[in-house]
């Protein structure tokens, strides 16, 4: 027991394979950010304004270059909104123009009415800035334990606690 | 070595190994099913009115009243790993200042008609009244896939959203499109669209775009008064 602790050269080499788990993981995450361009590449959905397609807890991957064409109706794309820091999952329902000015509007399926009333005060449309990413991959359920850790602080705590006892009483 | 913590992170380890390995091999079946999806649409009444975005706004706008039939067979697409496949019909119509050729690029696009279509096996996701969920269940009773359910006969079928654009102005535009699209949701893997290239086995829509029409003049007030009456 604690035999980590009264190593010294031991509890460093740990420190420093912990260190390197969490920096392989950055670097996936941020490699990932650059050959999609978006600045964050899989997403957790929160709402379920998608259903039935995407329900709480679905993780979504996503793509933010227009290689071949440009992000056009139909497609469903993340986005931000001036003023709110969490990103919405909807689908594009209609786009006026083409390039960087094209006016687009969203609308989830669940929902009835398009997504004008979301939008900041006065903004009718949204534009290509605004997105950061269209869906183009789905796995389900994976990301449920992002939400259950933003719902219940406590479990983050736990984790924490639980991971920190493994690393000092692993002895490999 | 071979404490509990080790050998319980070893067990978990070869869990989600196991259950990506699945997921992929799941999400790579698609590429083995042939998509042949079939499609007719054609316009059967588009009006111009004027009218208010909401019941407070004092600004009006013209809106396109489309009503259009839809004869399309995606049962194709129907597959095990198929969630939902989520259809839609939009029209496009080219930029005034732009169609000094004729016929201009279709830059604006806006749907006008959507419907979800579950396989059996995510039909207790939709978001319906008991009634309809009921109906939809027994409709396909004792089937995990329908492909029966990709097949769409509307007549007659009025848009469900009224489109506008963002000047107001929709009246006399020529060279107006209706196209027909899918989107069809796995249980894992890629989401996939209307193809624009032949891909494997999945070949483009056969059909699908309407005939070139015209949004029309705005109707004579008039005429608008005389149909309230």
């Amino acid at each position: 027991m604690l035999s980590a602790l009264q190593n010294p050269r031991q509890a460093a080499a740990q420190l420093l394979n912990f260190g390197l788990i969490l920096s392989t993981a950055f670097m996936m995450w941020k490699g990932l950010s650059v050959i999609s361009d978006s600045p964050s590449p899989i997403v957790v959905v929160l709402s379920g304004s998608m259903e039935p397609a995407f329900q709480r807890g679905d993780l979504l991957f996503l793509w933010n270059r227009n290689l071949m064409e440009e992000t056009k109706v139909g497609e469903i794309v993340v986005y931000n909104v001036k003023g709110k820091d969490i990103p919405i999952v909807h689908r594009l329902v209609r786009k006026f123009g083409v390039g960087e000015q094209a006016k687009l509007l969203t609308k989830g399926d669940n929902n009835l009415a398009d997504d004008t009333e979301l939008y900041a005060k006065g903004q009718d449309y949204i534009e290509r800035q605004d997105i950061i990413g269209s869906v183009v991959a789905y796995i389900p359920f994976v990301g449920y334990v992002t939400i259950l850790l933003s719902e219940h602080p406590w479990l983050k705590t736990v984790m924490l606690g639980l991971m920190g006892l493994v690393v000092v009483l692993q002895r490999e | 070595m071979h404490s509990t913590i080790v050998r319980g992170q070893n067990v978990f380890g070869f869990f989600t190994s196991v259950c990506f390995f699945v997921a992929a091999l799941i999400a790579a079946s698609d590429l083995l099913a042939p998509r042949t999806p079939k499609a007719t649409v054609s316009v059967k009444d588009v009006q111009v009115v004027r009218g208010r975005p909401h019941y407070y706004s004092t600004k009006k706008e013209e809106y396109a009243v489309i009503r259009f039939s839809l004869s399309a067979d995606l049962s194709s697409l129907f597959t095990w790993n198929t969630k939902q496949v989520f259809v839609y019909v939009s029209a496009s119509w080219p930029n005034s200042t732009l169609g000094e050729d004729g016929k201009g690029e279709l830059v604006n696009e806006a749907v006008i008609w959507d419907s979800i279509i579950t396989n059996p096996s995510a039909d207790h996701l939709q978001n319906i009244g008991p009634a309809a969920m009921k109906k939809l269940v027994k409709s396909s009773k004792g089937k995990k896939i329908d492909p029966s359910r990709g097949k769409l006969e509307l007549k007659n079928q009025k848009a469900k959203y009224q489109i506008t654009s963002p000047t107001g102005k929709l009246a006399e535009t020529d060279n107006v499109v209706l196209k027909v699209h899918y989107n069809v949701q796995p249980w894992v893997g890629v989401l996939t669209w209307t193809p624009q290239i032949e891909f494997g086995m999945w070949k483009k829509v056969k059909g699908g775009v309407s005939k070139v029409f015209k949004f029309p003049a705005l109707k004579a007030k008039k005429e608008a008064e005389k149909k309230k009456a």
